[in-house]
């Protein structure tokens, strides 16, 4: 892991300031989000790549691109809840009465 | 935490643009990853001994492929490339060299180069045997046909190394070490080198052993050529020893007692058993030839040229057969000299005058038994006087001042019929020769001095 992280550092900062952006914008944003069903669905699907990655399943190229995959996925949603979570600080201050 | 959750479902938009950074990632970045991976695998692996190592990356998994010398050495290897950073999957396709039963190993040398063959233990000794065989044969071509296997004996390299010096000793043959055993066979270089490698083998590695040492000397050859032109007798080839080359000298000096000697003869060991009881006699052989040649090669003894009149041939040919020693072979292809032209009594005592100044005709000390030294010169005195037929010669036989008168008076007679003999026997008529006893009352010289001595020692032919 510590290799990948040394080895694609540039590309998982790209992913964690998107991930930024986007929560920071998620707060505010009025359009529709994912509905609970698809949200599960698509938790299970996180879960049974991440199952592949860990147990090795997928062999060679395939194999490598998939644990890239997940680690900017991962990445890109730590960014999000610090974005979002940033968003809502600031918000909430100035909402104080001052 | 709740609003966690919430804001969550709003995030799936920048999947879109993440999807397309991974895939821009993993378009730039996998072949590199890999080569790194490569090369870092490859360096773990430099302080193993394998052979034909091959690393394959793909993404982050390697096939490692290697033929390794023993399961510590490769499941070690194989452990190494596991925890080189970023691997991810070793696919092990490694193996162990497989086991030579018996362990085989060849060097062989012709003319033009030297091939090793076989089997060889380590990449490292392959190499040391490759070094080893260019430095023992300066600039031939060493081909390397050796297969790596496990299964060599203790100290094999050693005991391989030692063979390869060797190389350098031999013109054409095979050095084969199996399992423990060491087989020889083909043709020294040189005299001396089958005697050079069998003492170098006695510092073969213990527990090996020679099987079989069939190397053979190259002929030792002794050459003689008598130049009745030049007036020369030219020697080459080999000898023991300085003794055996001086003794050797020295006989044929009296044996051609009027023929420059070209001396081109080498000391060197190798010659077969009675070479000098050998060698002697058939220089006697030569000296009573007008022009011939002597070949000795190991035991074959070849002699061929013209005897100087016809009952010289079978002298010849007797003495030979008579003095050979045993196991020794004898080719002699004799002929006989055409006879020359006559001539009459002057010219003939002139020629025999001249004869009799170049040699002396030898007896044994005290005796009248002609020195077989001397038959030489006597067969050119016999050719000389078969050239006047009908001459009349008187042989006087003389001796030098030392002991009693009537011992010399007869010495002197028995001497010059001793000779006179030897022309009938050659086949000369007896009634033409008249031997005469002088004693020591015609010296030629004084008797004060050993040299004057010898001068007055003489045999003289007179034509009447």
């Amino acid at each position: 892991m510590s290799f990948l992280v040394a080895f694609h550092w540039g590309w998982l900062l790209a992913s964690v300031l998107l991930g930024l952006a986007m929560g920071w914008i998620a707060v505010v944003h009025r359009g529709p989000g994912v509905s609970k069903l698809m949200s599960r669905w698509l938790s299970v699907l996180t879960l049974a790549l991440l199952v592949c990655s860990v147990t090795r399943v997928i062999p060679g190229r395939p194999g490598y691109w998939l644990d890239l995959a997940l680690l900017m996925f991962a990445i890109y949603l730590f960014g999000c809840a610090i974005g979002s979570w940033l968003r809502d600080w600031v918000i909430s201050r100035s909402m104080r009465p001052g | 935490m709740h609003g966690l959750f919430k804001w969550s479902s709003k995030w799936w938009p920048g999947v879109v643009p993440l999807a397309v950074l991974w895939a821009m990632a993993a378009w730039t970045s996998t072949a590199p990853l890999e080569a790194d991976l490569a090369a870092r695998s490859s360096s773990v692996l430099k302080g193993t001994v394998l052979d034909k190592t091959r690393i394959d990356v793909s993404g982050r998994d390697v096939t490692f492929a290697a033929d390794a010398f023993s399961e510590d050495g490769r499941s070690s290897a194989v452990g190494s490339v596991e925890t080189v950073p970023g691997v991810r999957l070793v696919n092990d396709e490694s193996r162990l060299v497989p086991e030579a039963k018996p362990f085989v190993w060849s060097a062989e040398r012709d003319v033009a180069k030297v091939t090793l063959g076989g089997n060889s233990p380590l990449p490292a000794s392959k190499a040391k045997l490759v070094e080893a065989a260019r430095a023992s044969v300066g600039g031939v071509e060493v081909v390397d046909q050796m297969h790596l296997a496990r299964g060599a004996p203790p100290r094999f390299d050693s005991a391989a190394l030692l063979l390869l010096d060797q190389i350098g000793k031999l013109k054409d043959g095979k050095l084969t070490i199996s399992d423990t055993k060491v087989s020889l066979s083909g043709m020294a270089r040189d005299l001396g080198g089958r005697e050079a490698i069998a003492a170098a083998l006695q510092n073969l590695p213990e527990d090996f052993s020679i099987a079989a040492n069939e190397i053979k000397a190259p002929p030792y050859v002794f050459q003689a050529y008598k130049d009745p032109v030049t007036m020369s007798l030219t020697l080459t080839g080999y000898v023991p020893d300085n003794k055996v080359h001086a003794a050797i000298a020295t006989a044929a000096g009296r044996k051609f007692f009027s023929q420059k000697m070209v001396d081109n003869l080498k000391a060197s060991i190798g010659a077969p058993w009675g070479f000098v009881s050998a060698v002697v006699p058939a220089l006697g052989a030569l000296s009573r030839l007008s022009t011939g040649t002597l070949v000795v090669t190991d035991r074959e003894v070849k002699i061929s040229g013209d005897a100087l009149y016809e009952a010289a041939m079978a002298q010849i040919r007797a003495g030979l057969a008579k003095d050979f020693p045993q196991g020794w072979q004898l080719k002699a292809e004799l002929s006989v000299k055409p006879a020359a032209a006559p001539v009459d009594p002057t010219v003939c005592q002139q020629l025999l005058s001249e004869l009799l100044e170049k040699g002396q005709i030898r007896f044994e000390p005290g005796r009248a038994a002609i020195d077989p030294d001397s038959a030489g010169l006597l067969d050119r005195l016999v050719e000389t006087t078969l050239r006047c037929p009908t001459a009349k010669i008187e042989i006087a036989g003389h001796t030098d001042a030392d002991g009693e008168d009537a011992f010399n008076q007869a010495l002197s007679e028995k001497r010059a019929q001793a000779v006179a003999d030897y022309l009938v026997k050659a086949g000369l008529s007896a009634d033409r020769f008249a031997a005469i006893g002088y004693g020591s009352s015609q010296p030629v010289a004084t008797n004060d001095t050993d040299e004057g001595k010898a001068q007055n020692r003489r045999i003289d032919f007179l034509v009447r």
